[in-house]
């Protein structure tokens, strides 16, 4: 905005990293509580939602399964709808199992292939790939269910993961590419010369230098597919094949006009609870991924 | 899978033998790229033509294809009573996401970047919620804002910041607002922490350079770390925009397009012709046509934009 | 590419096969030529050989059809396996599936659809089977004409639900009102909402699915008919609701909104909420589902039921719920029947439906061993013998689709500006006649 502020000519204070006399600490301790105070509530904000969830699941509340004093009444709720938070658990793992397994699969190949060979028809794929992301997902469902019956795996986990890997393939693939284009070809040129197999360079050089966007895609693939409600609901018809978040949604609205809150609250909390211990976990494989990758400025 | 290599000839560059090896590796590429090929042609490609047959035709959702009707379902899409509100609808939230999850992305960004054990803290709270699907995000927030259940509007009116209780999903203002929050506390995260990648590929003795030179905190920012992110906002901007274009999952559960129609979008308008009501699968997917297209013209067009400004 | 023209090659095929299958089904009886499927059944008992059946339903039918299918798993060979799918999805679910021969041998649809479904193809023939039934004439004609297409039968009633008047004792007690006496008129009505909407606090007079298309036809459809006014022609072609009973019904309401005794939220309520404020007791007197009478005792004690009025009297009800057929991808449509016929049996209907608090389907049981404990559901059953079941083609998008001109009309009415109820209406006609 002011273009032409006149340069300063001495420079400008700072208050990071310098060692300080304790006064000027006591001054920067003053100076920095607005600081703390804004970030704290900034994450407070950020946190505070899932929080809620976790205490409101337990908490009593007219209309649920909870309506006299604390407890996990909700959650026995959940247990037994049904074909019971079991089963449900076990089709959601499996889901996010093999779609994380198909993604990583096809962007690990594929984004070899796109950063190390050129073919015809290599740019064309590419970009097919990352136009998957400008179709809006609820109309291609129907032609994905023919697609499906076409090849026999309707109303298949396995089909249902095909295509949940689908869309996880623009971000993967584009992460992938960039995780192996940031690794110096010397390194898998050297394997090639000593004579390794092009496959084998890929699996005893490459793959341990692309590890952090394998870290990253396979979680953002097991995000997705754990939580997607939409593809399931229309590929999947029997009742002890649908996977968690369909399960809730069925739960939440279970008599006309009325939801209930302290099970979708309870719901939300089991399908986030691995989630998020999960992305603590890997967190820092996870930032290191887009770390490692081409993104940089 | 692929056949050793080890066979190479070393260095004997006749001619053909060059032709050979470049054939081979081509033969290599598409080996490693099938399986992407496969599922892309199988389960996105096919579909699409689908869609665009769809589009041509008389395509009831509950009778099937009834033959050739083009371009009855072109004319009925643009058409559409809701059509031009829900695109108006649709730019808006686009710009006001892109605006404010790119703004504070960058705003995150640059407050959590120090190596500080506080930072950590801060970022991991900030990123937490992407961890959530937007689904499990947006159930969580209809609780959240729900009437009944809902701690916000006693809050809010316990701190004296309200009268009354607060509808956050009754008036179009607040229902569009109501759900922008949600998609900031969803994704604010992921852009504050691709900008941050960002941020960091940019090399410490530029800026220091700069302050050298006297150039102030706001001056090293606007004209160096700026245009050095360009290509990191850039990215962001075409996810950013393209996913906001694309919202649906966020409105189906929070608003279903109300109150009044006011805040349907595109994606759901293509949802309620489709499933709820004129159950017509052709007009559904002439709407999709025409959102791919539009996409893909504001993709490129953004690619564009990105590329000559890096030349620049 | 080849692929999918292969599949829709199949799909028109068998469309083709289905048309002629039920055409040469109709005339002899029984064939096997098209591999089974599409086979009208005859029999009034249909085949109990212990063959596995598939049914679907919507969220909020869960309980009865859990209850239903139970029963009917435990005293018969075959077994139906039921696949709940969530309300506002259910369409999309049973449209992919339709389009791709992949439909369920049994499937419930909400009432007001059936017709459009029917025509669509979407159920099966059973007409000669529905004439076998002892009961046929006690079965509720409402569903049974929502099923009926050029005088061919598809459906038979699954769950009725109907809707009546709910007033909270309580707080009629407390507002010092009569606790045994309903609104016999909208007027009375409002003057009771109002009422107890002075009590304060928490407490409102009424409330209702401000932006609920379905919520509304539901409740207010027969305050209109109760004063023999009607909301659409016979033909379910043209739109009727700019009467002058429809008028006035509108009328009350906007009174009632603006003299503040409807709850927060009315306005904005698109029906997944729209009977929580009542089941939590701070609401006075409002039209509701009956099958909720059980859950409403439960939550506040006993509740008082009275038939829905007009604006001067009279009573009248929605006959909704959902009707089941069976599907033109069924193969064991034998089997299916067995199951829709024992729908219709007294053991289904009082031990499993009365019981459970639910309306009755068969006129001849309304009054039953459960219903004559509780004079309240004898009403209701009496009351849904004499209600409606409007049925148009296009329904679904002229009144139960979010932001359906219905909703537009009510909303410009109630809330709005008002005065464009003949433009409004004239646009729910242009969707109707479509």
């Amino acid at each position: 905005m002011t273009t032409t502020a006149p340069p300063k000519t001495s420079p400008a204070p700072q208050l990071r990293r310098q060692p300080r006399a304790p006064r000027a600490r006591l001054a920067g301790i003053a100076l920095r509580t607005p600081y703390w105070v804004l970030t704290g509530a900034l994450a407070l904000v950020f946190v505070f939602p899932l929080v809620w969830a976790g205490v409101a699941s337990v908490a009593p509340q007219p209309g649920s399964s909870q309506v006299d004093g604390w407890g996990f009444g909700n959650y026995v709720t959940l247990m037994e709808y049904q074909a019971g938070l079991p089963q449900y658990l076990l089709n959601s793992t499996l889901v996010s199992g093999m779609t994380v397994l198909f993604t990583l699969t096809a962007s690990v190949l594929g984004g070899y292939a796109f950063s190390r060979f050129r073919f015809p028809g290599r740019d064309v794929l590419f970009l097919l790939t990352l136009a998957i992301l400008m179709v809006p997902y609820a109309t291609l469902l129907i032609p994905l269910y023919v697609m499906l019956n076409a090849v026999g795996l309707q109303n298949t986990l396995v089909g249902l993961s095909l295509v949940l890997t689908v869309f996880q393939l623009p971000f993967a693939t584009f992460m992938m590419r960039i995780s192996f284009d940031a690794v110096p070809r010397e390194l898998d040129e050297a394997a090639l010369v000593d004579g390794c197999s092009s496959f084998r360079a890929l699996r005893t050089v490459l793959l341990p230098a692309v590890k952090p966007g394998v870290i990253t895609v396979g979680l953002f693939a097991f995000l997705a597919a754990w939580n997607d409600f939409v593809a399931p609901l229309i590929l999947i018809s029997d009742s002890d094949k649908i996977p968690l978040p369909l399960a809730v949604a069925n739960l939440r609205a279970q008599v006309m006009g009325i939801v209930d809150y302290g099970a979708t609250e309870a719901g939300v909390v089991v399908m986030a609870l691995p989630c998020v211990v999960l992305f603590l976990l890997l967190q820092r494989h996870y930032v290191r991924g887009f770390m490692s990758g081409a993104l940089k400025g | 899978m692929p056949a050793k290599l080890s066979a190479r000839p070393p260095a004997r560059s006749t001619r053909p033998a060059i032709v050979a090896v470049a054939r081979r590796r081509a033969l290599h590429g598409w080996a490693y790229a099938a399986p992407t090929a496969v599922l892309v042609v199988g389960l996105f490609l096919l579909p699409v033509l689908l869609v665009g047959q769809m589009s041509l035709s008389d395509w009831p959702l509950l009778s099937g294809n009834q033959g050739i009707n083009a371009p009855a379902n072109y004319q009925d899409a643009l058409g559409h009573r809701y059509f031009w509100d829900s695109v108006v609808f649709t730019v808006k939230y686009t710009v006001i996401a892109t605006v404010l999850l790119i703004g504070l992305g960058l705003g995150l960004a640059l407050l959590v970047q120090e190596s500080s054990r506080w930072s950590a803290v801060l970022r991991t709270s900030i990123l937490v919620p992407s961890a959530l699907g937007l689904a499990s995000a947006s159930l969580l927030f209809y609780a959240l804002y729900s009437p009944q259940v809902g701690p916000l509007s006693p809050l809010l009116q316990r701190l004296g910041l309200a009268d009354g209780p607060v509808t956050f999903l009754g008036t179009p203002d607040s229902a569009l607002w109501s759900t922008v929050f949600l998609v900031v506390w969803r994704f604010a995260g992921f852009y504050m922490l691709l900008l941050m990648v960002g941020l960091q590929g940019i090399p410490h003795e530029v800026i220091e350079a700069a302050r050298m030179d006297g150039a102030n905190r706001r001056q090293t920012f606007v004209s160096i770390t700026l245009p050095l992110l360009r290509p990191s906002l850039a990215l962001c901007t075409v996810l950013c925009v393209t996913g906001s274009l694309l919202a649906f999952d966020q409105f189906y559960i929070l608003t279903k397009g109300g109150p009044d129609n006011s805040t349907l979008t595109v994606v759901q308008l293509i949802y309620n012709v489709a499933f709820q009501g004129q159950n017509d699968l052709g007009v559904a997917a002439a709407l999709s046509i025409v959102v791919l297209v539009v996409l893909v013209v504001v993709n490129v067009a953004q690619m564009r934009a990105m590329r000559t400004s890096q030349e620049d | 590419m080849a692929t999918h023209r292969r599949t829709s090659a199949r799909l028109v095929a068998s469309v083709i096969a289905a048309g002629l299958a039920s055409t040469a089904l109709a005339a002899c009886g029984t064939s096997d030529e098209n591999g089974g499927a599409q086979e009208a059944p005859v029999s009034a008992e249909g085949v109990d050989d212990g063959t596995e059946l598939t049914l679907w339903t919507r969220a909020p039918l869960e309980q009865q059809a859990n209850l239903l299918v139970e029963a009917y798993n435990a005293s018969h060979e075959n077994q139906v396996e039921l696949t709940v799918v969530p309300n506002d999805d259910y369409v999309a679910k049973v449209g992919a599936a339709a389009g791709s021969d992949g439909l369920p041998d049994l499937f419930a649809a909400d009432i007001v659809y059936v017709p459009n479904w029917v025509q669509q193809g979407l159920f099966a023939d059973v007409t000669d089977a529905v004439g076998e039934l002892e009961h046929a004439d006690q079965i509720n004609q409402g569903h049974l004409e929502g099923g009926t297409l050029d005088g061919r039968q598809h459906v038979l009633p699954f769950v009725l639900d109907v809707s009546v008047m709910f007033y909270n004792k309580d707080l009629y007690e407390r507002a010092g009102l009569d606790p045994e006496q309903g609104p016999t008129t909208l007027a009375e009505f409002a003057d009771q909402a109002k009422a107890v909407d002075e009590l304060g606090g928490n407490v409102n007079g009424t409330y209702f699915g401000g932006n609920c298309g379905g919520c509304l036809v539901f409740t207010w459809f027969p305050q209109i008919w109760a004063g023999d006014e009607d909301v659409m022609n016979a033909e379910g072609t043209e739109s009727l609701l700019a009467g002058d009973t429809a008028q006035e019904v509108y009328g009350v309401w906007r009174d009632l909104v603006e003299s503040d005794a409807v709850g927060e939220g009315s306005k904005e309520e698109t029906g997944a909420t729209w009977t929580g404020p009542f089941l939590e007791g701070e609401v006075g007197v409002m039209p509701f589902p009956a099958t909720m009478l059980a859950t409403a005792d439960e939550a506040l004690g006993e509740v008082g039921v009275a038939p829905i009025p007009g604006p001067d009297g009279g009573a009248s009800t929605f006959v909704g719920g959902d009707g089941i057929g069976i599907s033109k991808d069924s193969e064991n449509a034998d089997q299916a029947w067995n199951f829709m016929s024992w729908l219709m049996s007294e053991e289904a209907q009082v031990e499993v439906l009365a019981k459970n608090g639910d309306v009755v389907s068969r006129a001849d049981l309304a009054e039953n061993e459960y219903s004559s404990k509780d004079p309240r559901v004898l009403a209701v059953n009496e009351v849904a013998a004499q209600g409606r079941t409007p049925l148009a083609i296009n329904f679904q998008q002229a009144f139960n689709a979010p932001g359906s001109p219905w909703v537009t009309m009510v909303r410009n009415e109630v809330f709005g500006e008002g005065g464009t109820v003949e433009t409004d209406n004239e646009e729910i006609t242009a969707v109707l006649g479509q």
